[in-house]
């Protein structure tokens, strides 16, 4: 089997190797320019106040560029089925820590309130009666 | 090793200004090879993703804890610079794809030119960060000359200070003007999670370097291209930190 | 299976037979450049092999210490140094490391009929990582040695004046080492398998390892990270675990123990790999649910991501989140439930060989029942209140890292040394050396059972004097468990020098490793084997092999 060369953008390499998927140059530049567009949109975006809802939709939008970047420009898409299965398990792992140390987090307060009840103190344990013989 | 068991695999060279790739002994045909290779770099890219990944649990936690520090600290970060950095970033990672190509389709030049695109990406966006660090040790923010000096505690007073967070133009205080609640935590984990993530840069733009070098020797084509393709994830997944870096810290607050 | 031809030729004299991997090359650059993964594992013996003697010395000085109530030998301070020593040396220098490097690296290429690990690069740099791990922890004990306990807790390990960085930067090499392990192993169970050789046709041991892998590679990154920001505390105080500085203490507990508790599995799925093999080879029978032991493999790794709050359960954390992580806890017993009965079901009615694996294999069962047992005691969340930090929590986790871990440890090195090196050890002081370490391991840990659920705290350099009797007999336990593990070095070392010649298939095993000529070649196979039978089909063995001494 002989592997050669092409200068006209549509490569393979030699059978012995097995097919690899070579992209066209039209695609990647296609890729870039949404992934800029979208950075346009993030700044954009970012200037709206959504409330508590900012930090997902930035992170939403993140993630669409992200998921460009790694289905095209890293290859996923035409990769074999366990390193898809590789990458998205260390996601999945990472978000256990998210969840489960983000949840503590915000649940502590429920059942620690600092400054939400009163507990009723009796004037006598705070202010404690002088002894006697202080009078004289 | 081939199936016979004796000789190793050459792939060879599909033109006189590139070198034949002899398959490590131990396995029985490049697919093998460049399979065990990649599934390989995918996994130490997940271990990546983890390390990286706390820091972001970390980000998380405290802007959940102390959201107006959090607020106040990112509106002093250029957003402007951060989007320029974005579009470095996003601009070499093309760059990089491209050369990943260039190499599989046996293109030499182009594979050079590429990949030193990419590095002159990588260059333009660590002098940016220069100039976004110097502006925050301007800034009393993060002063990096005194940033190992040490926490003082002043005892008479019973008050800590960081010599690292002098907050000259006193920005981090809340609407009454009454300082927020750890103001230097915004910027201590900002230069902690893009100081590391630089260090990345410059490490992917040494790979990048080195691949170069082969390239040149015409050790990467068609036939085995495996280094420029892995070096190429590297450099990906440093876009990809970056990607969810910049809103993070300087557009959500 | 299918047999391998032996490379045995009768017709040569001994010093023309071929090489095997030990002396088909010499001197010191032949070992340090080596990328032969027999070689790399029997370095990572060594290795480990020293860094458990160095543990071990610790410990007996701890309880030395403990002999008394107002302590024995050292300072308070001093003592904080000597169990952390203990604990740090153990976790990160032995335990976790030893089996995925030592037999794991010796035994997974063979078990799957490659010539190799994926990846022997890498596999050198792993060992190296482990090397300059050790060699910055002995840098570490030279500069002051640190005190924070093995699981360093902020804000101490941030305030405390001592190489904590040099140690944390220690962890962070061995961390990668691990991670790279890890790695290699995973890549090479994909992609180096024998033709015929399934999935579902591999050995237990291999299933085991893969499992571990995973969690080393998804895990130990955080432990990294962990480190790193401990680092950044100590050296510009970046405020993220300093109460000061406006940090959470409970953020640390989460980061560390999120690495620590998959970590704990990452020591211990391993020894069930071994555990799997042993009860086999030694009662000459299949496993006893085979695929419920693969999967099992992978369930207590997935759910050990999902727990590790129990050691938390003190903390103040939000109570919701413990319930959380206790009721979780107690999935983690099904699938180790399921290996513990599904070893016992094989070795019924089983042709039963009492060798010395086959001991240390049946003392694994009965020590790891009660290690496990006790740890679901402890992630029930209103007992823990009361445990937690004891000498119950103590005794636990020696039960299963001492006990099982090291025992399985020990199980494997017996049954896989005449592979490994073509001798064998006597017979008749194995046998001993594995009842001393039983009694004397039972003797140390029972004790602190049971002062633990009287209060004792543990990592405590003095005690009140009602604790004594407990104290003095688990002391004078470690000094006869103690000697049992001398005894072993003794007998293992004194076989390379001057043992018998092994048999070319000494116990009997029908998996691949037990195919390759003894000890094996240096690539393993002259011909890659092709594997047609099941994997622990025993009508395919070769008794002949079992009788015949190699050479």
């Amino acid at each position: 089997m002989r592997a050669h060369a092409h200068n006209d953008g549509h490569g393979h390499g030699a059978l012995q190797m097995g097919h690899h998927h070579v992209s066209s140059s039209a695609m990647f530049l296609n890729v870039l320019v949404v992934l800029l567009i979208l950075t346009v949109v993030t700044v954009g975006v970012s200037r709206i106040d959504f409330g508590p809802a900012n930090m997902l939709i930035a992170m939403l939008i993140a993630s669409v560029k992200a998921s460009l970047v790694i289905l095209f420009f890293m290859h996923v898409k035409w990769d074999t089925a366990i390193n898809k299965i590789v990458f998205l398990s260390s996601f999945l792992f990472l978000s256990l820590l998210f969840v489960f140390t983000l949840a503590d987090q915000a649940t502590r307060r429920i059942d620690h309130p600092m400054h939400v009840t009163k507990a009723k103190v009796s004037k006598e344990w705070v202010y404690p009666k002088p002894a006697i013989s202080e009078k004289h | 090793m081939s199936q016979d068991g004796h000789h190793s695999v050459v792939i060879p060279a599909p033109g006189p200004e590139f070198v034949p790739h002899t398959v490590a002994h131990h396995f029985d045909t490049p697919v093998q090879e460049f399979q065990a290779a990649k599934l390989g770099f995918w996994l130490f890219l997940a271990t990546e993703i983890l390390l990286f990944g706390g820091l972001f649990a970390a980000y998380f936690y405290y802007h959940d804890l102390y959201p107006e520090t959090f607020k106040v600290g990112g509106q002093q970060l250029d957003w402007k610079l951060g989007a320029i950095n974005t579009s470095v970033l996003l601009l070499s990672s093309w760059t990089m794809a491209m050369g990943v190509r260039s190499a599989q389709t046996s293109q030499k030049r182009k594979t050079l030119m590429f990949c030193a695109l990419t590095v002159v990406g990588a260059a333009i966006f660590m002098v940016i960060k220069f100039f976004e660090y110097k502006a925050k040790t301007e800034h009393g923010l993060f002063v990096f000359p005194h940033m190992f000096d040490g926490y003082q505690v002043d005892t008479a007073t019973m008050t800590g200070s960081l010599p690292w967070f002098t907050d000259v133009h006193n920005v981090m205080v809340d609407a009454t003007g009454a300082p927020l609640p750890h103001g230097h935590l915004f910027f201590a984990i900002y230069v902690t999670m893009t100081a590391i993530h630089g260090l990345h840069v410059i490490i992917g733009a040494g790979l990048i370097l080195w691949v170069m070098k082969g390239v040149a020797k015409g050790r990467f084509h068609a036939g085995y291209y495996l280094p420029v393709d892995l070096v190429g994830l590297y450099w990906h997944l440093v876009d990809l930190i970056w990607i969810f870096l910049f809103p993070l810290l300087y557009l959500v607050p | 299976m299918t047999t391998q031809a032996p490379v045995l030729d009768t017709n040569k004299s001994h010093s023309e037979q071929p090489k095997h991997y030990l002396n088909c090359s010499s001197g010191f650059w032949s070992w340090a450049s080596t990328l032969d993964h027999k070689r790399i594992g029997i370095m990572y013996l060594i290795g480990t092999g020293l860094a458990f003697l160095a543990g071990g010395l610790f410990a007996l000085l701890v309880r030395l210490h403990l002999w008394q109530p107002d302590g024995m030998l050292f300072s308070n301070d001093q003592y904080n140094q000597i169990f952390t020593l203990h604990g740090a040396f153990m976790v990160f220098l032995f335990v976790i490391p030893a089996i995925p490097g030592s037999l794991g690296n010796m035994v997974l290429p063979l078990m799957l009929g490659a010539k190799d690990v994926a990846l022997p690069r890498l596999n050198l740099l792993s060992f190296y990582l482990w090397l300059s791990g050790a060699v910055l922890a002995a840098l570490a004990i030279a500069m002051g040695g640190f005190d924070t306990g093995w699981t360093f807790y902020a804000p101490y390990s941030l305030y405390t004046n001592k190489a904590v960085v040099t140690i944390g930067l220690a962890i962070f090499m061995l961390g990668f080492s691990s991670i790279f392990t890890g790695l290699n192993f995973i890549v090479t169970t994909h992609k180096l398998r024998a033709p015929g050789l399934t999935w579902f046709r591999m050995p237990l041991f291999v299933w085991a390892l893969y499992a571990t892998s995973l969690l080393q590679v998804l895990a130990t990154p955080v432990l990294g990270i962990t480190i790193l920001l401990v680092a950044f505390e100590r050296l510009y105080n970046i405020g993220i675990f300093d109460p000061r500085l406006g940090g959470d203490p409970v953020l640390f507990e989460h980061f560390f123990w999120f690495y620590s508790h998959p970590a704990v599995y990452i020591m211990v799925l391993p020894a069930f790999g071994i555990i799997s093999e042993l009860v086999s080879v030694h009662s000459r029978k299949p496993l006893f649910g085979y695929k419920l032991i693969a999967f099992s493999s992978l369930a207590i790794a997935i759910i050990s991501f999902l727990v590790w709050g129990h050691h938390m359960f003190t903390s103040g954390q939000s109570t919701y989140a413990m319930f959380a992580f206790s009721f979780l806890t107690f999935f983690v017993a099904i699938p180790t439930a399921i290996k513990e009965f599904s070893w016992v079901a094989t070795i019924w009615k089983g042709s039963i060989a009492l060798n010395s694996p086959m001991l240390y294999t049946l003392a694994f069962l009965i020590i790891f029942a009660i290690g496990g047992l006790t740890g679901v005691i402890l992630g029930s969340l209103n007992v823990d209140l009361h445990l937690h930090d004891t000498y119950f929590v103590v005794a636990h986790f020696h039960y299963v890292m001492m006990g099982s871990i090291a025992l399985a440890f020990f199980a494997g090195l017996h049954h896989w040394w005449p592979k490994m090196f073509g001798v064998m050890y006597n017979e008749t002081l194995a046998k001993i050396a594995c009842l001393v370490i039983f009694v004397g391991f039972n003797a140390t840990f029972i004790p602190q059972f049971i002062m633990g659920s009287q209060g004792m705290p543990r990592r405590y350099a003095t005690y009140v004097p009602e604790f004594q009797p407990y104290h003095s007999a688990s002391t004078m336990g470690a000094m006869v468990l103690g000697s049992g593990v001398a005894l072993m070095v003794f007998y293992l070392v004194a076989s390379l020098l001057t043992g018998k010649k092994a048999m070319q298939n000494q116990w009997g095993g029908v998996t691949l490793d037990w195919h390759t000529p003894t000890p094996p070649p240096l690539e393993n196979f002259a011909h890659a084997p092709k594997v047609t039978t099941e994997v622990y089909d025993y009508s395919t063995l070769d008794l002949k092999s079992t009788q015949t001494p190699i050479g």
